[in-house]
């Protein structure tokens, strides 16, 4: 694996929401994970996102796609197990009506990762079996520009397009992980 | 469980209304309030009745009033109307949570509970048995949530939540019906972009921009 530029949780978070902004992105559905921490509370405290903390995943899928069509830019940002909950809303609204979406998906069960290896070995196969381009981040220096890429891409190609936001990029919590 | 015609009382003892009635005395007092529609009679009745560019039809159950939230928080001003059924909002309840946490003033959330999943062979839901929905809003944190019990309330109901400014739940309990009404006449990739188009007009916005020249990379 390749060495990646480390930056601290909250360095990271910082990227990751200020890529979003670069590409346009002003609403945000959110569902947590501890991973995810840093990142949603810049969410949540940004005055130019309209964040919208959800109960369950695929109710972001509808909302994304209701301030789409009012011409909002939205990103969903959830764990790898809030996309298996989603995936009615995905095929049959995102998909069916070709509504580009920007999903940030934590990458539970990723290799150094812990306690969620199957829902991580599930993680790859499923986006790819609905035609979701995927791409991993797991150097954060890379973070801003790939968001802008995929945001303009989903844009292009009228559907969702996932990135999986790895540990090497959200932080990890102590050394040994 | 039909009794023959005339007014027929649910398990409440509150009598019912045909759907289409309903949105009949709806579509005099809305006016170009953008209104999402959930699968099954609501989509096709509610389109007889107001034919508009503005109104779109959801396909996965349960997403209306997601889809209608996302518009409402997108288009501020802009008064948005989601016609929910039973089935559709059981399968979504987390929504009312959600909306009541984000309270936006000008969505209003209309549920046609007819107590069954009615374009699935009319099998039960468990509003037949007495789940509450209204209670289930307000319990939720949905301030103003009302039961509308005769066409008249629920016009009176619904012209209050046009003209005012706060977040609205309103449940009518109705028939389990459906209205002879033509088709949707169109579909759903084509609702979408009629419906951005409509909105683009109506709120003189740009919502679909052609994109960026690959020299933008």
């Amino acid at each position: 694996m390749r060495t990646v530029s480390m930056l601290d949780a909250p360095s990271s978070a910082r990227a990751i929401l200020d890529g979003l902004k670069e590409a346009g992105v002003n609403l945000i559905a959110t569902l947590p994970d501890i991973n995810l921490r840093d990142l949603l509370k810049l969410v949540e405290t940004d005055r130019d996102i309209i964040h919208v903390p959800l109960c369950r995943e695929e109710e972001g899928i509808g909302i994304c796609t209701g301030a789409h069509l009012a011409g909002k830019k939205c990103a969903l940002i959830m764990q790898n197990g809030g996309l298996y909950n989603s995936v009615n809303g995905i095929v049959s609204t995102l998909l069916h009506y070709q509504i580009p979406l920007l999903l940030l998906i934590y990458y539970a069960g990723d290799v150094g990762d812990r306690n969620f290896s199957t829902t991580g070995a599930m993680t790859e196969p499923v986006l790819h079996a609905l035609g979701i381009r995927t791409y991993i981040l797991r150097d954060p220096g890379e973070a801003k520009v790939l968001i802008r890429r995929t945001h303009v891409l989903a844009q292009d190609y009228r559907r969702p397009v996932a990135i999986l936001l790895t540990k090497d990029v959200l932080g990890r919590r102590s050394p040994g992980e | 469980m039909f009794s023959g015609g005339g007014a027929r009382e649910n398990s409440y003892g509150v009598s019912q209304m045909k759907r289409i009635d309903c949105f009949r005395a709806m579509a005099e007092i809305v006016g170009d309030a953008l209104v999402v529609t959930g699968a099954g009679g609501n989509t096709v009745e509610w389109s007889a009745c107001r034919p508009s560019d503005g109104n779109f039809r959801v396909r996965t159950m349960g997403l209306v009033s997601s889809i209608a939230l996302g518009i409402a928080l997108g288009l501020a001003k802009r008064k948005v109307i989601a016609l929910d059924g039973d089935g559709s909002l059981l399968m979504n309840l987390c929504s009312l949570p959600t909306i009541a946490n984000k309270n936006p003033p000008n969505l209003i959330h209309i549920v046609l509970d007819n107590g069954a999943y009615e374009s699935s062979g009319e099998i039960k839901t468990a509003t037949a048995s007495g789940s509450d929905l209204v209670g289930m809003a307000k319990a939720a944190g949905i301030k103003k949530a009302l039961w509308a019990n005769t066409i008249e309330d629920f016009k009176r109901a619904v012209s209050e939540a046009v003209k005012g400014n706060t977040l609205t739940f309103i449940g009518a309990k109705v028939e389990l019906s459906r209205a002879e009404v033509p088709p949707y006449p169109i579909d759903e990739v084509e609702n979408k972009y009629r419906f951005i188009r409509y909105v683009e007009k109506t709120e003189n916005i740009e919502i679909l921009r052609t994109s960026l020249p690959a020299s933008y990379f």
